[in-house]
């Protein structure tokens, strides 16, 4: 049974990247100013009645408490409601779940989602590799993003054979796609000896299987289906959408070849969308490391357990492949500025399913696209979304 | 008074003499140190030792009475060393005993103090636990010698293996080696040759010579510089002392010196003499054993395992080189809420064990719900202590005050508990599948203070099932 009583008609980035000379507000502006310029039939943004803005971490740019009024005056919409929503790494994908729920809802017609994250104002020291002397102060001393996802790439070697050159394959593949996406943080091919050759970050990834810290600000549009045709007549829908949580620390999972949040959340959106994973024509995923991507596509159900490492080298998720994966270049190559990828990744979704991604365009067989998140400490917080063309 | 048993620890680390003169623009440089590596201290080498001795007894913790600890320089200035000791060996909230420090002759303070314990009856199991990691001032012509380590012995009033005897002391109100107020590292003596001739070589001769008209078949004798050891064996006709090679291999362990030389020689039945100097006094004991102490056999290889290091990395590790502006604070400073409730969890290695599933839960502070079941039923259990790697990761990007590399593991103990703790080392050998057992460490020196809890080391492979 589908749900489609949300639209999305317009959405819009900034070009992600060290945007030293960017404040916070212009930023937001800026993707604000983007998605209302992508409205087929134009948008008065005095219309916007709410606005769900999704910041992950405000200290990064010395806004430690930060909470919805900063968004509405940078927009020159001061006075609209507006809330943060702050879930971990998916939190812009989530901003856009809240979002979709409100108009659902029937309380709001005219949604604005905006994600925007400054990375990149505070010191890498400083900034998020601090996190290493944050939480438990035992159990996770020493504790950076990439020691979330690293033991999973050694057990899944371990229990898979899954090689290096396979975790490279994704960073090579993203990449390409990022330097056909004009948007990306990195604009640059690479191979997949550059990615072997790169210094150890967190043994067994290394520098070029680790995405980028990086600025940016995506804003979507999301209306009450019935009116979509007001603003476009090629809408695209919320299809259905799945949340799902883990226990926060490493030390109390299962599996280490395997997200369980992601695994939940996605069976969830499929239930609500219904659809299986045989009919998403693309999808944009969590590939914040390599091994990331690769536990992302197994455990979407777009490959065997164990099979994600052999189906990414073998080209199966290249552009061309069974399943175009991260057609913008991902957070490995586009860049992850926490609260806008959600946001991003959706409006790459939006770019497909209309056929306006250009050189990096797929085949959009069945018109689903897919977008997942996942993140937060020990990975325990995902959020999948599926949108679609079909309007029934 | 009975010695039940006793245990040793050495630092992971071993500093070439050669390598710390070169620094200092001086030629040769004899022999080597052993200091302690960035997560180790006087605290983590007294709890190690003092788990071996414990072990060796056959007893449980639970039944010491009290804890008598010798140290030069305790971990906290001002704070709770002993307390942190106490509940790292796993004694009784009850237990007793003494802090002593202050010189190198806390060692035989604590010792005699315990003794005096058990004589009176006012505790019948006394555990003495002796440690040093002085800090010698950069420079000074004892940093080549100025070694770690720590010795623990089990006093019971009788039916011990080995029985303390005569005791002597001297003391003399002269200023040697010293730390002044408020200083980080230890001082040299003001002038070598006037500590040799009127302060050093006259106490020794005192006490030795009190101790000598006995039958003594072993000697534990100071030996601060690396030469004056020789010196007092000859005065005293003692041949080579039995802690000529605790010397060797550990070089001037301080506090710990006297019964760290001794426990070795407890080995074989035979009358051991060892002598602990500092601070302006010197107490000579006697132990008589009747037969081998537990323990003491495995003395000799506990102080022979030990990894090359740098001068640098030395430096590194005692806070005398650190790095330029500030260092990232703990996100939970040491003296807060989150370490006061957890203190007995992260000390004890404590786990909620699920009444309903069997899950083991840890730490238990922060599950109230079973992660397996979601029940709220549980009995606090302590944790396994041996485990092997499950997967793990080495960190290599980290800001001070990090180190890299920094391996960390989800370690599967034989339990069934699963915990993730750092790794001890470089990582390079750790794989899948590793065995390891998990040993107290210091986590962090922060706000003047250290942290500790435990972390994950590789057993040897002789020693793996």
């Amino acid at each position: 049974m589908s749900w489609n009583r949300v639209a999305v008609v317009g959405a819009g980035l900034i070009k992600f990247g060290e945007l030293f000379e960017q404040s916070y507000e212009q930023m937001a502006s800026g993707a604000f100013d983007a998605a209302v310029a992508s409205v087929d039939k134009g948008f008065d943004p005095s219309t916007v009645e709410t606005a769900f803005v999704a910041t992950q971490r405000g200290s990064l740019w010395g806004q430690e408490g930060i909470g919805g009024n900063t968004i509405p005056t940078a927009l020159g919409l001061a006075g609209i409601a507006c809330t943060r929503v702050e879930n971990a790494c998916p939190s812009g994908s989530d901003a856009f779940r809240v979002g979709a729920m409100a108009v659902a809802s029937g309380v709001y017609d005219v949604v604005l989602v905006i994600g925007v994250e400054k990375m990149r104002d505070k010191s890498s020291d400083e900034g998020l590799l601090s996190r290493a002397a944050s939480g438990h102060p035992i159990f996770n001393r020493g504790e950076t993003a990439p020691v979330l996802f690293a033991p999973f790439a050694t057990r899944h070697m371990h229990e898979y054979g899954t090689t290096r050159e396979m975790l490279a394959s994704v960073a090579v593949k993203n990449h390409y796609n990022g330097a056909r996406d004009p948007f990306a943080h990195f604009q640059n091919e690479i191979t997949i000896d550059d990615v072997l050759k790169s210094v150890p970050v967190c043994h067994p990834l290394h520098l070029l299987d680790c995405c980028p810290q990086t600025d940016g600000a995506a804003a979507m549009l999301l209306v009450n289906a019935l009116r979509a045709r007001e603003f476009t007549d090629d809408p695209v829908y919320v299809a259905g959408f799945g949340v799902a949580t883990d226990h926060p620390y490493l030390h109390e999972k299962g599996s280490f070849t395997s997200l369980k949040a992601t695994t939940l959340a996605a069976e969830r959106a499929y239930s609500m969308a219904g659809v299986d994973p045989s009919q998403i024509d693309m999808a944009e995923v969590h590939d914040c490391f390599t091994i990331t991507e690769i536990l992302d596509i197994e455990d979407l159900g777009f490959f065997d357990k164990g099979k994600g490492g052999v189906a990414s080298i073998e080209g199966e998720t290249s552009l061309t492949g069974s399943i175009p994966v991260n057609t913008s270049g991902g957070l490995l190559a586009k860049g992850h500025p926490i609260g806008a990828t959600g946001v991003a990744q959706l409006t790459e979704c939006w770019w497909q399913l209309r056929g306006e991604a250009g050189e990096r365009q797929v085949e959009m067989r069945n018109g689903y696209a897919l977008q997942h998140n996942v993140g937060g400490r020990g990975s325990g917080v995902s959020v999948v979304n599926i949108l679609t063309t079909h309007r029934t | 008074m009975h010695v039940l048993a006793v245990g040793a620890a050495a630092p992971a680390f071993r500093l070439p003499a050669a390598e710390v003169a070169a620094a200092w623009g001086r030629k040769g440089g004899r022999g080597q140190a052993a200091v302690c590596g960035a997560d180790e201290d006087v605290l983590t080498l007294a709890a190690e030792a003092a788990g071996r001795a414990i072990g060796a007894s056959g007893l449980q913790t639970d039944i010491v009475d009290g804890l008598w600890w010798g140290t030069s320089r305790p971990p906290f200035a001002e704070g709770p060393s002993h307390a942190v000791l106490a509940a790292a060996i796993g004694l009784s909230t009850k237990s007793g005993g003494a802090l002593c420090s202050g010189s190198a002759h806390a060692g035989m303070e604590a010792l005699l103090g315990a003794a005096d314990a058990v004589g009176s009856g006012s505790a019948r199991v006394a555990l003495v636990v002796v440690s040093d990691a002085v800090v010698p001032g950069a420079g000074t012509a004892f940093e080549e010698r100025c070694g770690a380590g720590a010795a623990a012995i089990v006093l019971v009033a009788d039916n011990g293996p080995a029985s303390l005897g005569a005791r002597v002391t001297r003391t003399h109100p002269y200023l040697g080696r010293y730390r002044g107020d408020g200083e980080a590292a230890t001082r040299d003596l003001y002038d070598a040759r006037l500590f040799r001739e009127e302060v050093f070589l006259p106490t020794m001769r005192d006490v030795g010579e009190q101790l000598a008209t006995l039958d003594i078949g072993a000697w534990s004798l100071p030996d601060p510089d690396g030469r004056l050891g020789t010196t007092v064996a000859k005065q005293l006709d003692a041949g080579t002392p039995a802690s000529s090679a605790v010397f060797t291999q550990l070089g001037d362990t301080g506090a710990a010196a006297a019964l760290l030389g001794a426990a070795g020689a407890l080995d074989a039945s035979g009358t051991v003499a060892m002598i602990g100097y500092g601070g302006g006094r010197a107490t000579g004991l006697v132990i008589t054993a009747e037969r081998a102490v537990p323990g003491a056999a495995s003395v000799a290889a506990i102080l022979a395992d030990g990894q090359p290091t740098t001068y640098a990395a030395t430096l590194r590790a005692r806070n005398q080189l650190v790095p330029n502006g500030e260092t990232v604070p703990m996100g939970v400073p040491p003296e807060s809420a989150q370490l006061v409730r957890g203190a007995d969890e992260i000390l004890g290695l404590l786990g909620a064990r699920c009444v309903d599933c069997g899950t083991i839960n840890t730490p238990p502070s922060i599950h109230p719900h079973c992660i397996s079941c979601g029940s709220a039923k549980f009995v606090l259990t302590p944790i396994a202590r041996r485990g092997v790697v499950h997967t793990f990761v080495i960190n290599h990007t980290m800001p001070a005050p990090f180190v890299a590399p920094l391996p960390l593991a989800i370690v599967d103990l034989v339990d069934g508990a699963r915990v993730m703790l750092q790794v001890v080392g470089s990582g390079a050998d750790l794989r899948v599948g590793t065995e390891v057992e998990l040993v107290l460490r210091r986590y962090i020196h922060e706000r003047g203070v250290p942290v500790y809890g435990y972390k994950a080391r590789a057993v040897p492979n002789e020693e793996s099932a």
